[in-house]
């Protein structure tokens, strides 16, 4: 007979089948009993309940002195055989069925919670329709090579990561980013493994593959983050230490005064500290396991905890308040015509790599040449009568920080820049060019001046929409009690032109980069602060905060890197719940705490009162456990 | 040759198993390091391939009562 396929049920189920069968004896030797008054047959079944139920306990109790670890299972393991050496035949069994039904449910549950993030691993596909010598071959995803080219139909999983080189598509980014709209895709953009190609057939050149992809690197890295120990777990590791021993001397002691060995094998069996160890990680991991599948990373128990006490959420203005897509608005010129101030503009921001720079070179490359003041500009800029000007090298050029820019083109100096480097070069600012730049920034749009040779020719106002999503977000924050302030290098008048339209509680303007820290610092001495920013620009103030929050992660690793949580998309809506999901988490481990400390102070009460007996404790004791599970297990479904 | 393996352990019922299992895998021959992660089930063996048979891993786990499957 081939027994193979009965081991492997036995393997696979073996906690069942030893609970059961365990029951099993314990219900028929108990009934037997107590039809026969507890003779020797009932005695001879129970004995064998407890020896089917405790051999595992016993086994692994037995490694667990050897290692001199003394775990639950060596208290479980004396409890029982104490209970047969004094006769107590029926608890001795209900201790070990108890303990193996409860460890059984238990490891079921803790399979549900560590399995969360396996929906994630399957959704990247097996198999990849690569181009290879003139022919389309299917290969297993993992052997596909950096460079190669991957075909995708609509309707099939992206294999690979990699850059869109033919074709676009529409492609639903939700197992990496959480997002749940599609994200239109076309040549040159990237596309990441385990997303799902929705419209069109698209071809992608590999840039990584098999275990070398973003979402297998959000996935260690969210298995690293539920395997890091919160400081509640390491304080609970530290007290479980001492608090077994301590139990087993308890119950010594309890020996010695009574003489009662039923109550001190009780207090073994109550002292187990079985959901006060397992309460915190269960709560921990589950709640990283639902932030995974929502598209944010948290790095781990410690943060997590101490983002559930954020009280002040500091967010930087440009690139996460508003879209960081900076557009010239509108262009003045003082004793010039506008057109003119652009280009002088744009000369000397060319090579600034500054956002409002790029924003003005942009906007004179597209703005027609021709149109004004009898093409003196068109003609000044490439002769060439090409419908795009190309824009001249400044000869010369110095970045002044957080104020602007000062260049030197065909032996003229032109400045741009802010009211500060005005001041700082005693540049005069007519009255007219102050109005105007007053009127701009009223709208919340950033304005800057353009000099030539120490006279004002014009102002550049530049304009960033807001997300749509910042009010909302901002409301949300507040709704939970959250102080919020928005953080710009803009002037106090744009600064709160912005503020006032977001509904953020406060502001802090002008500042330069390395500000931003400093304010930082200053907010965390009455408050747990939260930073909301890019990841990159923004590292030094993340990694200053309590709790540094990086947008937009899912391709920059080192945003991931420096931050505590990074949402992966590029999606201001995941803040209040991150932020949310860390107080729950918060409150969920303290429940987790509290009903544990309180399940065995009311038991040891009990049993010194001797209302409570080994076999009732021990059932107490595995509700508990379990209930502790099932609450933190809450946190999985938490939206 | 060091060599690194990992296996997943699904059943660990509380913390102190997944130590329990770790100084037992510390204990065979040619295990330099191994990490055992209650949390997540997750086992992460490096040895000596010229002295550890890495069949015996899965071995050592089972004597300690879990049911160990590969990662």
């Amino acid at each position: 007979m081939n027994t193979q396929p009965i081991k492997r049920y036995y393997r696979k189920h073996r906690q069942a089948v030893i609970a059961g069968s365990s029951g099993l004896l314990y219900g028929g030797g108990w009934s037997l009993g107590y039809l026969t008054g507890f003779d020797t047959a009932s005695a001879a079944i129970l004995i064998l309940a407890a020896i089917v139920g405790g051999y595992d306990i016993a086994k692994t109790a037995y490694h667990e002195v050897k290692s001199q670890t003394l775990g639950i299972k060596t208290l479980v393991t004396i409890a029982a055989i104490g209970a047969i050496g004094i006769g107590a035949y029926w608890e001795a069994a209900a201790v070990v069925f108890l303990f193996s039904l409860g460890s059984y449910l238990e490891g079921r549950t803790m399979r549900k919670t560590r399995n969360a993030l396996e929906e994630l691993l399957e959704m990247t596909p097996d198999t990849a329709t690569v181009r290879r010598d003139g022919n389309l071959q299917e290969v297993p995803a993992c052997e596909v090579e950096d460079g190669e080219i991957v075909v995708v139909k609509p309707g099939e999983k992206i294999p690979v990561d990699g850059d869109v080189v033919e074709g676009e598509s529409a492609v639903n980014q939700a197992p990496v980013t959480g997002e749940s709209a599609p994200v239109h895709k076309a040549d040159g953009d990237e596309v990441y493994a385990g997303t799902i190609n929705q419209e069109g057939a698209i071809e992608i050149e590999t840039t990584g593959a098999g275990s070398d992809t973003t979402l297998q690197r959000i996935i260690r890295r969210v298995e690293e983050a539920q395997e890091a120990q919160s400081p509640t777990e390491s304080l609970i590791d530290r007290f479980a230490k001492y608090y077994t021993p301590g139990v087993i001397a308890l119950s010594i002691g309890a020996f010695a005064v009574t003489q009662d060995a039923m109550l001190s094998l009780t207090l073994l069996v109550i002292g187990c500290p079985g959901a006060l160890v397992i309460g915190p990680p269960v709560s921990i991991v589950s709640a990283i396991g639902n932030a995974a599948r929502s598209g944010v990373l948290m790095k781990g128990g410690e943060h997590l905890e101490r983002a559930g006490k954020i009280d002040l959420v500091a967010v930087d203005k440009t690139g996460t308040l508003t879209k960081g897509e900076t557009t010239v608005a509108d262009v003045e010129g003082f004793g010039t015509n506008a057109r003119e101030a652009l280009e002088l503009a744009a000369i000397a921001e060319k090579k600034s790599e500054h956002h409002l720079g790029d924003a003005i070179v942009a906007a004179a490359r597209d703005r027609p040449s021709a149109v004004t003041d009898g093409g003196t500009v068109a003609a000044e800029t490439d002769g060439t009568g090409d419908e795009t000007p190309s824009i001249p090298d400044p000869d010369d050029f110095d970045v002044v920080a957080g104020k602007g820019v000062v260049a030197y083109h065909d032996g003229r100096e032109i400045v741009v820049g802010n009211r500060s480097l005005l001041d700082e070069r005693d540049i005069a600012i007519p009255d007219d060019v102050a109005e105007y730049v007053r009127e701009r920034e009223e709208r919340g749009e950033t304005a800057v001046h353009v000099v030539l040779d120490g006279t004002v020719v014009g102002v550049v106002a530049m304009r960033d929409e807001l997300r749509e999503a910042a009010p909302g977000v901002v409301a949300q924050l507040q709704d939970a009690g959250i102080e919020t302030v928005m953080l710009t290098g803009d002037n106090e008048r744009v600064a709160a032109a912005v503020a006032a339209e977001v509904g953020i509680d406060d502001y802090r303007a002008e500042l330069l980069p390395e500000d931003k820290q400093a304010v930082i610092e200053e907010f965390r001495e009455d408050h747990v602060v939260a930073m909301v920013g890019d990841g990159i620009n923004d590292a030094p103030s993340l990694a200053t905060a309590d709790v540094g929050i990086a947008m937009g992660a899912a391709g920059t690793d080192t945003a991931i890197e420096t931050a505590d949580m990074a949402l992966m998309a590029d999606d201001l809506e995941r803040i209040p719940y991150a932020v949310t999901l860390s107080k729950a988490t918060r409150w969920n481990i303290y429940e987790n705490v509290g009903a544990a400390v309180l399940t065995v102070t009311v038991l040891l009460a009990g049993v010194l009162t001797s209302y409570v007996t080994l076999a009732a404790g021990m059932l107490v004791h595995e509700a508990s456990v379990l209930a502790v599970i099932l609450n933190g297990m809450r946190l999985l479904r938490y939206e | 040759m060091s060599d690194t393996t990992q296996l997943r352990v699904m059943d660990f019922d509380c913390p102190s198993c997944a130590s329990t299992v770790e100084r037992a895998l510390g204990n065979v021959e040619g295990v330099e390091d191994v990490e055992v992660h209650y949390s997540t089930g997750r086992v992460e063996i490096h040895y000596d391939d010229s002295l550890a048979d890495p069949n015996t891993f899965e071995q050592t786990i089972e004597n300690q009562g879990y049911t160990p499957q590969p990662a």
